[in-house]
């Protein structure tokens, strides 16, 4: 299974328990809408997007985001989160192929 | 000299071509739907509201640019200014895409604020809706159109 | 009648041009929203993974030191690019100097096409963040002539069509529009080529540099690619980052 290349960017990068942050997640996919013809072979690539997206803190699902092939290529989503303490937050996805992937980031609130 | 000229006389051409654009958008016809997850706008609007359909309310913060500079990458961001409390999810929608769904977004009180933002692609120029469904079942929307224009190199 | 309707034509057809006019030019609180997409560039992902290969190489520390310079003064050094070392012996830019950096470590250099060098020179470029361009082509002898040739390339006109750079981005043309595009100035403040190169295309969803630029552009005006490093290439790049000197370096970009 292919390893994808995301990154989690917590925004602005100095918090306080009880501020609301933004979380940015991007993640390197094709996102192939099934509707494009490769050049060189002239075959349509097949379809292969994201399809779910979800962001834990603490393991407990906070946010739920089903994104469709009409996103662009090499997807960003932005959210917010109330930040009550310490922890992590993951975000596992899958796509269409059956590809599940996760990423994690350490919430270090200051004050 | 001649190759100057020519140069020069490029300046005028964006006039024409952008009267040839206009009449050929208002001649074009809506395209069949193609694709595995097609869905036209009217009915992903449905499925998204249980066929109570939307009103549109000022609640809802839809910032979009008015000229894309490409299709493929349009910068999208949604704010819906109510308590967290009341707004389960967000929905993203295009008017004319194939598939008009671009993302539904579930939320929870975790999240502080009903925001999401993202990039989609759009097919030509139309509307981008933005509906965020309440806790009570009912829904609001915010529409706006993008007109995608096409760049010159590569 | 003929002449009502010709008169309603013409109306028509002035208001059209009038509005479109107003309504093609992106606004400013558009540019802004792509201007904010800079801060979410995917490419920051390909920048990090260069920082991993960077480190896997001894990091900025054994890069500095086969330079002959301080970590600190580094920054400054890379916002020079490209330019003479006595020890490679020729002009280059950031990526032949790591294929050589590269070969000094006893690793078998990344190929100037390879997608790890794009990430490793983005990465080292992007050392060089906040600071403004300082290439001197007339530091030496080998600086002259690349620039001279670089000039050259850049004038040259070349293919089916016998278009060369200077067709868009001559004085005369710049700020005129090729379809929907405004023919930038290379060396605008607003545009600083190559002060934002490497970057990311948004167009064809991946990062490119400043070379490989070149030869997109070079493909669509049906011209022969020049091959990456070539001397011709590499003049070419001189040539161009000269023309925004003085512009603070920001990588990666983010492009149409």
């Amino acid at each position: 299974m292919a390893k994808r290349k995301s990154i989690i960017k917590i925004k602005p990068r100095k918090y306080k328990v009880g501020d609301i942050v933004k979380v940015d997640f991007i993640v390197i996919h094709p996102m192939e809408t099934g509707m494009r013809k490769d050049k060189k072979t002239g075959k349509i690539k097949p379809m292969h997007y994201i399809n779910e997206v979800k962001f834990y803190f603490n393991d407990e699902l906070f946010t739920t985001i089903i994104p469709w092939e009409t996103v662009s290529t090499n997807p960003y989503f932005s959210i917010n989160m109330k930040v009550t303490g310490p922890g992590v937050i993951k975000v596992v996805y899958k796509d269409n192929l059956g590809e599940v992937n996760e990423k994690s980031k350490k919430v270090k609130p200051k004050g | 000299m001649e190759r100057r000229s020519f140069l020069k006389g490029i300046g005028a051409l964006p006039a024409l071509g952008v009267l040839g654009a206009s009449s050929v958008t208002l001649l074009a016809k809506e395209s069949k739907p193609k694709g595995k997850n097609a869905i036209s706008f009217k009915k992903a609007l449905e499925v998204i509201t249980h066929g109570k359909g939307a009103k549109e309310s000022d609640k809802v913060h839809l910032v979009v640019p008015e000229i894309a500079e490409n299709g493929a990458v349009v910068p999208v961001k949604v704010n819906v200014e109510l308590p967290i409390e009341q707004v389960k999810s967000i929905h993203i929608l295009s008017t004319k895409n194939s598939n008009a769904r671009c993302a539904d977004v579930f939320l929870t009180p975790r999240n502080g604020k009903a925001y999401f933002a993202t990039r989609i692609k759009l097919g030509g120029t139309q509307e981008v809706v933005a509906v965020a469904v309440l806790k009570d079942g009912s829904a609001i929307m915010a529409k706006k159109p993008v007109k995608v224009t096409i760049g010159g190199c590569g | 009648m003929k002449k009502v309707v010709s008169l309603a034509l013409s109306l028509a057809l002035a208001a059209s041009v009038a509005v479109a006019d107003e309504k093609l030019s992106m606004s400013k609180a558009d540019r802004a929203m792509y201007q904010e997409m800079l801060e979410n560039n995917p490419a920051d992902i390909f920048v990090e993974e260069g920082s991993e290969l960077l480190d896997e190489l001894g990091g900025e520390e054994a890069l500095a030191k086969f330079l002959d310079q301080s970590e600190k003064s580094l920054p400054k050094y890379i916002a020079g690019f490209p330019r003479y070392i006595d020890k490679i012996g020729m002009v280059v830019a950031i990526d032949q100097m790591l294929q050589a950096f590269m070969y000094d470590q006893g690793k078998k250099p990344y190929p100037l096409k390879s997608e790890e060098m794009d990430a490793l020179q983005a990465y080292v470029k992007s050392l060089a963040n906040g600071e403004k361009i300082n290439i001197d082509v007339n530091a030496n002898e080998h600086m002259k002539k690349a620039y001279k040739l670089g000039k050259q390339m850049f004038e040259l006109r070349r293919g089916k069509r016998g278009l060369s750079c200077y067709s868009c981005h001559a004085p005369e043309v710049v700020g005129l529009r090729l379809r929907m595009q405004i023919l930038p100035d290379l060396g605008a403040p607003n545009v600083k080529a190559a002060a934002t190169w490497p970057a990311y295309r948004m167009t064809k969803g991946k990062m490119f540099t400043l070379q490989k630029r070149f030869q997109q552009c070079m493909k669509n005006a049906l011209l022969a690619k020049l091959p990456l490093g070539s001397p011709q290439m590499v003049a070419l790049e001189v040539y161009v980052t000269d023309m925004a000197k003085g512009q603070t370096i920001h990588i990666p970009g983010l492009k149409r």
